[in-house]
């Protein structure tokens, strides 16, 4: 009684289309969505070449198994999962083998997804639900009969075994998918302990963002969602009325607000404020754009909800971490003032649902093609994507009524994003490379200084 | 209880909001204005049409700064205010019975909860995060707001949440003045907001104070309230355990408020009523894992009593325990230390020294040498209960009981006893304590009559 995945045609296209080159192996990343009921495949995307080093291909070690690039693949998810709307992520992982690997493939594929699971829950601001699947899809297929196989792994119990799950094709299964969307306000002051250049480089990873955005992260998880305008049970059903033809009727979409309240204090209540010694802090304004799918089998209110929330949760972190690497690269971040990449959708041909991306004010619709390309393997027109989606421009935080500072005149210039000069254009992404040397900015290492009543 | 017109709805808001501000500690100035202009910041918050007012247990949703948008249609800025209730759903818990007799004359409330919406139509702006470096302190406390508001139920809506919006904002204006006059350089004291009720002409004043900061240290500013509000001096109103308790919020404790406020008077001719004043617990017989049953009846009054002083602000001890009881009298010398843990009797007299010793409390002794004596004592209860206004613990023959007022005709001198017993067993059941007399009215018939009884009358200090 395993999984049943429903898979959309232009997969299955675009697999026999994937050629491997004599002896070696392909690996790639399959994206959709999982619930209790249903599964479904909506885009599989190879993994791109890594520019870097290593022998040539048919040339590595005996076995070309061995030498998959575990790390390779769980970044290049990463980049997925930033390029896709809410109610989409990375299921599993594909792998084309020579049939004289078959056998091994399973245990790569079950390394690479429970790699890639890791990976990926370590800059996540929200926490898995009971609901939440913890089976990831697995798909070997042989290079020379293109048979697949498909399983699945409970990435909560790494001992497990691999289960067999279904494996079928299906035609515009998104196509009715309804969409929720909402544009958030940011307003945001996170304070920071120590922003000494020293510190910075030692400083770790996603998680010190995390810290500061965590906060935040709660009040909008906790917050209370409208669906178009009303309050709906979280049990009630989002599409409500009789039920028409699903097969190429409109898609149904949902305007979303969000209501948050700060957090109740904890019943040890202190009577005092909680005072703590920092050395700056960082304010994030703004609106950002969000969007999510729901699966189209009686999706309820709640499902709706969770999925707009993690939406906002990862376009807001994403943005932050992106800022952050590409500032890091230029020497440690200036005071002042710094444009977030505004986000940007493009329609994913196959499937009707659209897909982001992430652009610097210096960017161009060229660019984003460029990535799409690269990442998910995009082969639409330049035009199709909208970039106009957010707003360009953005509120002085500083000289406006809602200041990040006091008045006071800071120290360091005012740096516009114009002087940044030419960013390479695809190293936001590729700078992800070197992890451990980025975004100490939000650090909360050292222990919070209270100061007692 | 607060509003006997039946056409009053009190409003009631309550959220969260969150105070971080950053505070330069090298410069006292600037540390105040830091604070100030954080709270001009949220009062902004309050005034901007992001704010959202939730009705509690309803789908009803209000944007009082928007032209009172909301997720119903039907209502709208002229909606009169009680047709709110229509769209609340009423969570039924205990016993229809008796919150029919009563509840009919308090007024309604409707609690509110203050939300902020995040998101927006419309564009907005492009997100951009901003970084600053400079030393600072960074002060973060959560907020909550609390304001009331009494209405007419013909009022508009829109008059009721205007009326709200200013009072939140007049709430942060005191709360600010609260943080700044109690600060001390980094250490911001939270504020809290309280509504005491006066007892003319009805209304409910909200006044914000610091945790934390004891009753003893905030005595000049209950003085201000006092002379503004033309209170007499000679007795609590706004201590924090004065604090008016809303009809429909549960005690935590799950001890039973004045459970004789649910009996009917007995009607006797040219009699009048003097009861107990405010609020006390009912205290008896298996309570708090005790089983003190046959020897504890004293003790549970005694409790009953300091239940009463704690709860009118008199005091903040919390009500004592058979062992502190005990120990209190073995502390005073009235009793050898093997008294503690004992399941020995108290009478009046220890009474009146526990009440002494632990709350600082002095009580009149009033003796009766024949039961049938106490019908004749109509006179001077009554003049107890008008003018201090305190239970009286009254012990005799082998009982001890609770005297919470009395019926009493000066004309022709028939007289009831409203009685609390201690000698009741059960859980805290209302139906059953009012139906089977636990709690209730009784006749001079009702005291042995040829056992002599020692009355303890507590006196209420001159305080505030």
């Amino acid at each position: 009684m395993g999984r049943g995945y429903i898979v959309e045609e232009s997969v299955e296209k675009h697999l026999a289309n994937l050629s491997t080159v004599a002896g070696s192996c392909l690996s790639g990343l399959l994206v959709g969505h999982s619930s209790a009921q249903r599964d479904f495949v909506v885009l599989a995307v190879q993994t791109p070449r890594r520019e870097s080093e290593g022998p040539p291909e048919g040339q590595r070690g005996s076995n070309p198994l061995d030498d998959t690039d575990v790390e390779w693949v769980s970044m290049h998810a990463r980049q997925v999962t930033r390029m896709l709307p809410g109610g989409v992520g990375v299921l599993g992982v594909f792998l084309i083998t020579p049939p004289e690997l078959a056998k091994e493939a399973q245990s790569t594929l079950k390394r690479l997804v429970l790699a890639v699971d890791k990976y990926m829950s370590k800059t996540r601001l929200w926490d898995l639900s009971e609901d939440d699947v913890t089976d990831r899809v697995t798909l070997h297929i042989c290079s020379k009969t293109r048979k697949a196989v498909c399983k699945t792994f409970d990435v909560k119990d790494p001992k497990c075994s691999a289960k067999p799950a279904d494996w079928k094709y299906q035609s515009g299964i998104s196509s009715s998918w309804p969409v929720v969307t909402c544009s958030v306000k940011l307003d945001l002051d996170i304070p920071v302990t120590d922003m000494s250049s020293e510190n910075l480089e030692k400083c770790l990873k996603y998680d010190m963002l995390q810290d500061g955005l965590k906060r935040w992260a709660k009040q909008i998880e906790s917050g209370v969602c409208l669906i178009n305008g009303r309050l709906a049970l979280d049990d009630s059903e989002l599409l409500s009325g009789p039920k028409k033809s699903t097969r190429g009727s409109q898609r149904h979409t949902f305007q979303i607000q969000i209501l948050v309240s700060a957090e109740e204090p904890e019943p040890g209540q202190r009577s005092s404020a909680r005072v703590q010694a920092c050395s700056g802090s960082v304010c994030v304004r703004g609106t950002v754009h969000c969007r999510a799918y729901i699966h189209s089998n009686k999706p309820k209110a709640r499902h709706a909800a969770q999925a707009i929330k993690r939406d906002i949760l990862n376009t807001v972190s994403s943005r932050v971490e992106m800022l952050l690497e590409d500032l890091m690269n230029e020497g440690g971040p200036a005071s002042g003032q710094q444009d977030l990449p505004r986000r940007v959708f493009a329609p994913l041909p196959g499937s009707g649902l659209s897909v982001c991306d992430y652009v610097f004010p210096d960017e161009t619709p060229t660019d984003v093609a460029e990535r799409l390309k690269e990442i998910l393997e995009w082969d639409s027109s330049v035009e199709d994507i909208d970039m106009r989606v957010e707003a360009c421009c953005s509120v002085d935080a500083l000289g406006g009524e809602n200041t990040c500072d006091d008045g006071v005149p800071q120290e360091g210039p005012i740096q516009s994003s114009t002087d940044a000069g030419e960013k390479p254009k695809a190293s936001h992404y590729y700078a992800g490379v070197t992890v451990a040397a980025v975004i100490a900015l939000l650090a909360t290492a050292t222990s919070l200084l209270y100061l007692t009543e | 209880m607060l509003l006997t017109d039946d056409s009053t709805v009190i409003f009631r808001v309550r959220g969260m909001l969150d105070f971080s501000c950053q505070l330069d500690i090298s410069n006292e100035k600037r540390g105040q204005s830091a604070i100030t202009r954080c709270f001009e910041g949220l009062r902004s918050k309050i005034s901007s049409e992001s704010l959202v007012f939730l009705v509690c247990n309803s789908p009803v949703l209000l944007w009082p700064n928007k032209g009172l948008q909301s997720t119903v249609e039907h209502l709208t800025e002229e909606t009169p205010c009680r047709d709110i209730h229509q769209y609340i759903t009423v969570e039924d818990g205990g016993s229809k019975k008796a919150s029919k007799k009563k509840e009919r004359k308090d007024a309604s409330v409707v609690n509110l909860k203050l939300l902020m919406e995040v998101t927006e139509a419309g564009d907005g702006s492009a997100p951009s995060l901003c970084v600053l470096t400079r030393r600072q302190h960074c002060a973060r406390m959560p907020v909550s707001v609390d304001c009331v508001l009494s209405a007419n139920g013909f009022d508009p809506l829109q008059t009721v949440c205007r009326g709200l919006v200013g009072a939140l904002r007049r709430q942060l204006l005191d709360m600010e003045d609260a943080v700044l006059r109690h600060r001390k350089g980094s250490s911001l004291l939270v504020p809290q907001a309280f509504h005491f009720p006066l007892p003319t002409p009805g209304n409910l004043i909200t006044v914000v104070y610091p945790a934390g900061v004891a009753e003893s240290q905030l005595l000049s500013e209950r003085e201000v309230l006092h002379r503004k509000y033309g209170l007499p001096s000679d007795r609590p109103y706004f201590r924090r355990a004065n604090a008016f308790h809303f009809p429909d919020e549960p005690y935590r404790d799950g001890y039973l408020r004045n459970p004789h406020a649910h009996l009917t008077p007995p009607s006797m001719e040219d009699s009048k009523l003097y009861l107990v004043r405010g609020i006390y617990s009912y205290h008896h017989y298996m309570q708090d894992r005790v089983d003190d049953n046959g020897w504890g009846c004293a003790y549970r009054s005694l409790q009953t009593i300091c239940s009463w002083f704690q709860q009118q602000g008199y005091t903040e001890r919390t009500v004592p325990t058979h062992t502190h009881i005990q120990q209190a009298l073995v502390d005073v010398g009235d009793k050898e230390s093997s008294f503690v843990g004992s399941r020995q009797w108290i009478g009046s007299i220890e009474v009146q020294a526990v009440l002494s010793h632990l709350l600082g409390i002095t009580s009149k002794i009033l003796f009766v040498s024949q039961g049938s004596e106490l019908a004749s004592k109509g006179r001077e209860l009554a003049n107890h209960f008008e003018t201090t206004g305190t239970p009286v613990m009254i012990g005799g023959g082998v009982l001890a009981h609770t005297i919470l007022g009395v019926a009493w005709s000066a004309v022709s001198g028939q007289i009831r006893f409203l009685i609390l017993d201690p000698h009741y067993t059960g859980g805290e059941d209302l139906q059953t304590i009012t139906d089977k007399g636990w709690c209730g009215w009784k006749g001079p018939e009702f005291w042995d009559q040829n056992a002599y009884y020692n009355l303890c009358l507590p006196q209420t200090p001159k305080t505030i």
